[in-house]
């Protein structure tokens, strides 16, 4: 019984080990440095190491069925900090979560609708594909939607979903529209036709749904001309760099920061607004700690005249999670009644210690999550949260006068 | 010997290396093959051609059968080229009529299949053949060795090489950077596992150096070139000014005292920046010379040209004071260097969930070492900033080791210092302690019972790896006391918070950040975590790859004192046995000039990297110097006239290698 636990146990390490995602956790030193790091760790009945140890053992019965299976939140701070360069974000966590709904474990209730929802409708909010472009409504640019007309551009930005659906990103969309165009780039959207990247899934182990998000994706981007992807969402462009590839998917993308920063001496003399505030940015988990951008996001706020930036006691490398990558976002209910905190609660105090009064951050589920948590900590009148393009629009005075 | 209208008689051996080549080529085809080769009079194979039995072979068969040059087809020249050669002159053959074909690292190791393997091994030997058919007798040269050695670095692996070739009657020249020699010990109380006073036995090893008269003493020194090689080497020395007069001061320190700045306000480097000193200072109250250094950076005189001058007062008679002196580059003549230039100490700062350089009560081990010790700048008082003494103190192991993000390999010796601080901790402030480790590493003579002896003592052990330190939580981001370290304490599979007030980073041992610089500058080579490479890890653990470079000591591996001292001792003994052999054989690829045919124009002159030719002007030809020439082949290059020329790499021998090559590929 026990050695056939163990070959258990074996078989699916190698497996990860063949996987491609990451280096195999065959190595681990079981220092408990990925558990100690975990922002969950100490609500988790396995953390990290300790998930890894019975996985190895093959001790599998217990360990699917543990809420703490559920909870890790894709930040990727253990991977990075693993003194083995072990990644379990990306190999372990999804293998086992796989394995679990395998075994007909069902996830989290409100992860699974999430699920279903981005099964039917190619989105995470469950709205209906044929109001993706209900954003554009009150747009003052013109729209160049490819699968309408199609025509070869430089740029082609995948809006997301949040972008494309929640009012409060909505606004950001919008900004971005008129940046672009105010620089002249060459850009198109898929209009109706765009469909989620996937990453949440593919972290959560759904990773038949991920691979059809990839299919459908890749006849769809194979259909344009286009230079590079660009886009608002920090996992949409972790997906793309770094999972997509593994399926021969290969395309050039940049995330709205990097994209941004290239054009570092066109927006310049755009600049027209100071805008007078202390802002601390917040490194998000995907384009920080998992692809080591850091810089970017900072040069664009440094453009801005009136802003001094300060740092919060973690950042960059040491950045802390806002609690909804990975499919964080849909989890928080069940990360608090497992003994969790909201991550998102404790970001917002550091940034207020900071002495900063503006939250600056550049990925869509962050402006809602941290705008809540300022809500509940009741720092709502000291720290307002604002996306990177909402300051740069304001400072170009292209902002939008009826909700800010 | 053979004259030039002697018949050719080639003897080619072809070892099977037991089953290395055996195993890979067959050797039985590829001796049939040589037989077929023009002027091949015999051809054999045999289980071990290096053997006793195989030399003999060799010997036997010249003698028996005339044989007049051989040809060897076995593993790299590297290794038994000089084996064979002495072989052929045993039976009377000139040595360099020998020619090795490699068919053991270059095909055997590197080829799978066999045919393909037999093919390559033909063509090696087919360019062996007729390469050393064009081989003439040459001369064996050989050239005096400087009987003097100089050691790098005055840590206690430099101190302990010096002392004892001097011991051994022969001079030495040591090199310090630093105003004073001790290294690292220097900065310790005691020492593990003994616990041994540091000083007490390290001060008296110092006192001797500066006594000794075979050792000449370069403090506040570095090397500023190296010339020549093995057997001679020109070292050129850099020495700082320490505006003060070595041999007038007595080492009274009243200059000290005398000094226009009441108080001492500048960071001292040897107290890791916890102590201050004066701009005439001396780093420790032991510090050998016992004569202190000036900082032009700071001092006045030197900076504003203008001060009283407190210092040369205090003086007085003895007139040490020298604020004119310039820096000088000296020469020296040496045989042999020994390299000991240590290590330094990881910086972890740049580990940010550590909190070094931002919560100040976060220590390096380093910094702790000097704060308990007498001569420390707390007098050994081991406190915190605020000058209270700490009731609990973390002791984080592992810190920039044993981590891919930082040195993946493990420092050796940091468990062990890190079992003294926590006994050292206790005895001074009788702290809980709390040592967070990933394995304790105790393979040393004495180390397991000290572990033990410290366990005993009451430490408590925490085996994980400490994730993060952060200040208690609503005292803010840089408050004075109250630390927490987040573990995961792996034994009792929980995640926990240890209240501290003191946390001490045992950090790793890394190479030095001018390691490549100096690295070069001695020719030699590094590995892949940047300390210096050894020629052998096991079987010449203190040669490099430069004859007569050695190292001893922490810049060739993180390494502890007891294992410091043996590795010094043994380079001393290496570096004896080179500079007491009293001459050493040439290398014979020299370039040579021949007169006939050379027009004087002194191309060659400017571009020999080792100035090893110079022009007869009477004779109107250039002349190379055979004990300086390094082979390089760039004059045989360069030459318009095809004068120069090189013994071993005539262009006749070269193109006969390269057709038999060709031939069969
Ligand atoms: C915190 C700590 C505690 C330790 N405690 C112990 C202990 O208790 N017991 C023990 O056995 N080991 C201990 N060790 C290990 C010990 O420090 C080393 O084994 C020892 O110092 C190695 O000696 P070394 O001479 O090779 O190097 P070093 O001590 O580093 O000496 C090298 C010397 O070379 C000089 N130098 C460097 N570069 C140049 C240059 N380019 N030109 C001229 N000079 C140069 C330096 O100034 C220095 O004086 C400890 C190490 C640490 C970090
Ligand atoms: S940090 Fe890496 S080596 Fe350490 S326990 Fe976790 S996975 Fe294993
Ligand atoms: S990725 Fe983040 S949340 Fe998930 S286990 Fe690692 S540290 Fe914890
Ligand atoms: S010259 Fe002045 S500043 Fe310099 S050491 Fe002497 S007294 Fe001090
Ligand atoms: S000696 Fe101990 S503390 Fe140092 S790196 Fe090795 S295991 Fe870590």
């Amino acid at each position: 019984m026990s050695t056939a636990r163990k070959q258990a146990g074996a078989e699916l390490l190698e497996q990860l080990g063949k996987s491609g995602y990451g280096k195999p956790p065959l190595g681990c030193m079981q220092c408990g440095l990925c558990a100690a790091t975990c922002p969950l760790g100490s609500a988790m009945e396995f953390p990290p190491r300790n998930l890894l140890l019975q996985a190895a053992s093959g001790n599998l019965d217990k360990l699917l069925e543990s809420p703490s299976l559920w909870m890790c939140v894709a930040c990727y701070a253990c991977s990075k900090r693993c003194p083995r360069g072990i990644e379990l974000t990306e190999s372990l966590w999804p293998a086992l979560r796989d394995a679990a709904m395998q075994r007909g474990i069902q996830p989290p209730a409100e992860l699974q609708e999430t699920f279903q929802n981005v099964l039917k409708y190619g989105n995470v909010l469950g709205k209906s594909p044929r109001a993706r472009l209900d954003w554009t409504k009150s747009l003052d640019v013109r729209v160049l939607d490819l699968s309408r007309e199609p025509r070869p551009v430089d740029v082609l930005w995948l809006v997301g979903c949040y972008p494309s659906y929640y009012p409060r990103n909505q606004v950001v969309a919008r900004a971005f529209a008129r940046i672009l165009t105010q620089l002249g780039v060459a850009w198109g959207i898929l209009g109706t036709k765009e469909k989620a990247v996937g990453e949440c899934d593919r972290m959560f182990g759904e990773e038949g749904l991920f691979e059809t998000l990839v299919e459908d994706n890749r006849k769809l981007f194979d259909k344009y001309d286009f230079g590079k992807l660009v886009v608002l969402d920090p996992h949409a462009y972790r997906a793309l760099q770094n999972f997509y590839p593994r399926f021969g998917a290969w395309y050039p993308a940049q995330h709205y920061t990097t994209f941004l920063a290239e054009y570092m001496e066109q927006l310049r003399p755009l600049m027209v607004k100071p805008v007078e505030t202390v802002v601390t940015y917040h490194d998000n988990c995907c384009v920080g700690r998992r692809c080591g951008c850091y810089d970017p996001p900072r040069e664009l706020l440094g453009l801005i005249s009136g802003v001094k930036l300060v740092e919060m006691a973690h950042n960059r490398d040491d950045s802390l999670c806002c609690g909804g990558g990975g499919g964080g976002m849909w989890l928080d209910a069940h990360i608090v009644a497992h003994g969790g905190q909201r991550l998102s609660d404790q970001r917002v105090r550091e940034a207020a210690d900071s002495g900063a009064d503006t939250l600056a951050v550049s990925c869509p589920y962050e402006l809602s999550r941290f705008e809540d948590a300022a809500k509940v900590t009741g720092l709502e009148g000291r720290v307002k949260v604002r996306d990177i393009i909402e300051l740069l629009a304001e400072a170009m005075d292209l902002g939008e006068r009826s909700v800010a | 010997m053979i004259t030039s209208d002697e018949e050719l008689r080639i003897g080619v051996y072809v070892c099977h290396c037991g089953s290395n080549i055996a195993g890979a080529i067959d050797v039985e085809a590829l001796t049939k093959f040589a037989e077929q080769l023009p002027h091949v009079a015999l051809a054999r194979h045999y289980k071990y051609m290096c053997a006793d039995p195989g030399q003999e072979l060799v010997k036997r068969d010249i003698v028996e059968f005339g044989l007049n040059r051989i040809v060897v087809a076995a593993c790299s020249p590297n290794l038994h080229e000089p084996t064979f050669r002495r072989a052929a002159e045993d039976a009377g053959l000139n040595r360099f009529l020998v020619q090795i074909a490699n068919i053991r690292e270059q095909v055997a190791w590197v080829t799978e299949d066999k045919q393909e393997a037999l093919e390559k091994a033909e063509a090696h030997l087919a360019a062996a053949v007729r390469r050393v058919a064009q081989h003439e007798p040459l001369q064996r040269q050989f050239v005096r060795i400087v009987p003097r050695a100089m050691v790098v670095g005055g840590g206690i692996a430099g101190i302990q090489a010096a002392l004892t070739l001097a011991d051994a009657g022969r001079e030495v020249i040591l090199v310090e950077r630093e105003p004073s020699i001790g290294g690292h010990m220097a900065m310790f109380d005691k020492t593990f596992p003994t616990l041994d006073c540091a000083a007490c036995i390290l001060t008296p090893k110092m006192t001797a150096v500066k006594l000794h008269s075979n050792i000449k003493m370069l403090t506040y020194s570095t090397v500023e070139s190296v010339e020549g090689s093995v057997g001679n080497f020109r070292v050129k020395v850099r020495r700082k000014p320490r505006y003060i007069d070595e041999n007038l001061c007595v080492g009274c320190m009243q200059c000290i005292d005398g000094c226009v700045f009441t108080k001492a306000k500048f960071p001292n480097a040897f107290d890791q920046g916890l102590g201050l000193r004066k701009p005439v200072w001396i780093p420790f109250p032991q510090a050998v010379p016992p004569v202190p250094v000036v900082d032009p950076e700071v001092c006045l005189q030197i900076t504003r040209g203008k001060c009283k001058q407190g210092c040369v007062e205090a003086c007085g008679e003895r007139n040490a004071f020298r604020f004119d002196q310039q820096e000088k580059i000296e020469e020296y003549e040496v045989g042999a260097i020994i390299v000991a230039t240590g290590f330094q100490a990881f910086d972890p700062s740049v580990i940010p969930y550590y909190g070094y350089g931002k919560y100040p009560n976060v220590y390096t081990s380093l910094e702790v070492e000097r704060l308990l010790n007498a001569g420390g700048p707390t007098g050994g008082k081991l406190v915190l900033r605020d000058g209270s003494t700490p009731k609990r103190v973390g002791i984080v192991h592992c810190v920039g080791s044993r981590d891919a993000n930082y040195h993946v390999y493990c420092s050796r010796v940091c468990c062990m210092y890190a079992l003294k601080l926590a006994h050292l901790v206790r005895e001074k402030t009788d702290a809980e302690v709390y040592n967070c480790y990933i394995d304790i590493r105790a393979p040393g003579k004495g180390f397991e019972e000290f572990y033990n002896r410290v366990q005993n003592e009451g430490v408590r052990f925490i085996r994980g790896k400490v994730a993060d330190v952060t200040p208690v939580a609503g005292q803010g981001t840089t408050a004075e006391g109250g630390l927490v370290m987040q573990v995961d304490d792996t034994l009792l599979g929980k995640i926990r918070q240890i209240n501290v007030d003191m946390v001490i980073l045992a950090v790793a041992l890394e190479p030095r950040a001018d390691a490549n610089e100096v690295r070069r500058e001695f020719g030699i080579s590094c590995s892949a975590e940047g300390f210096f490479l050894e020629k052998h890890p096991k079987l010449a653990p203190v040669n490099t790859a430069n004859d007569g470079v050695l190292l001893a000591g922490a810049c060739q591996a993180a390494k502890d004192i007891p294992d410091t001292v043996a590795q010094a001792d043994a380079a001393a003994a290496k570096a004896l046995m080179l500079i007491d052999a009293g001459q050493i054989e040439l290398e014979p690829n020299t370039a040579w000039v021949d007169e006939k045919m050379c027009s004087g124009c002194k191309t060659c002159i400017a571009l020999c990297p080792y100035q090893a030719i110079r022009a007869d002007e009477e004779r109107k030809i250039a002349v190379i110097d055979q004990a300086l020439c390094k082979g390089c082949g760039t004059c045989v290059a360069a030459c318009p006239s095809g004068a120069a020329k090189q013994h071993l790499f005539a262009d006749q021998q070269v193109n006969e290698e390269l057709e038999g090559l060709m031939n069969y590929v």
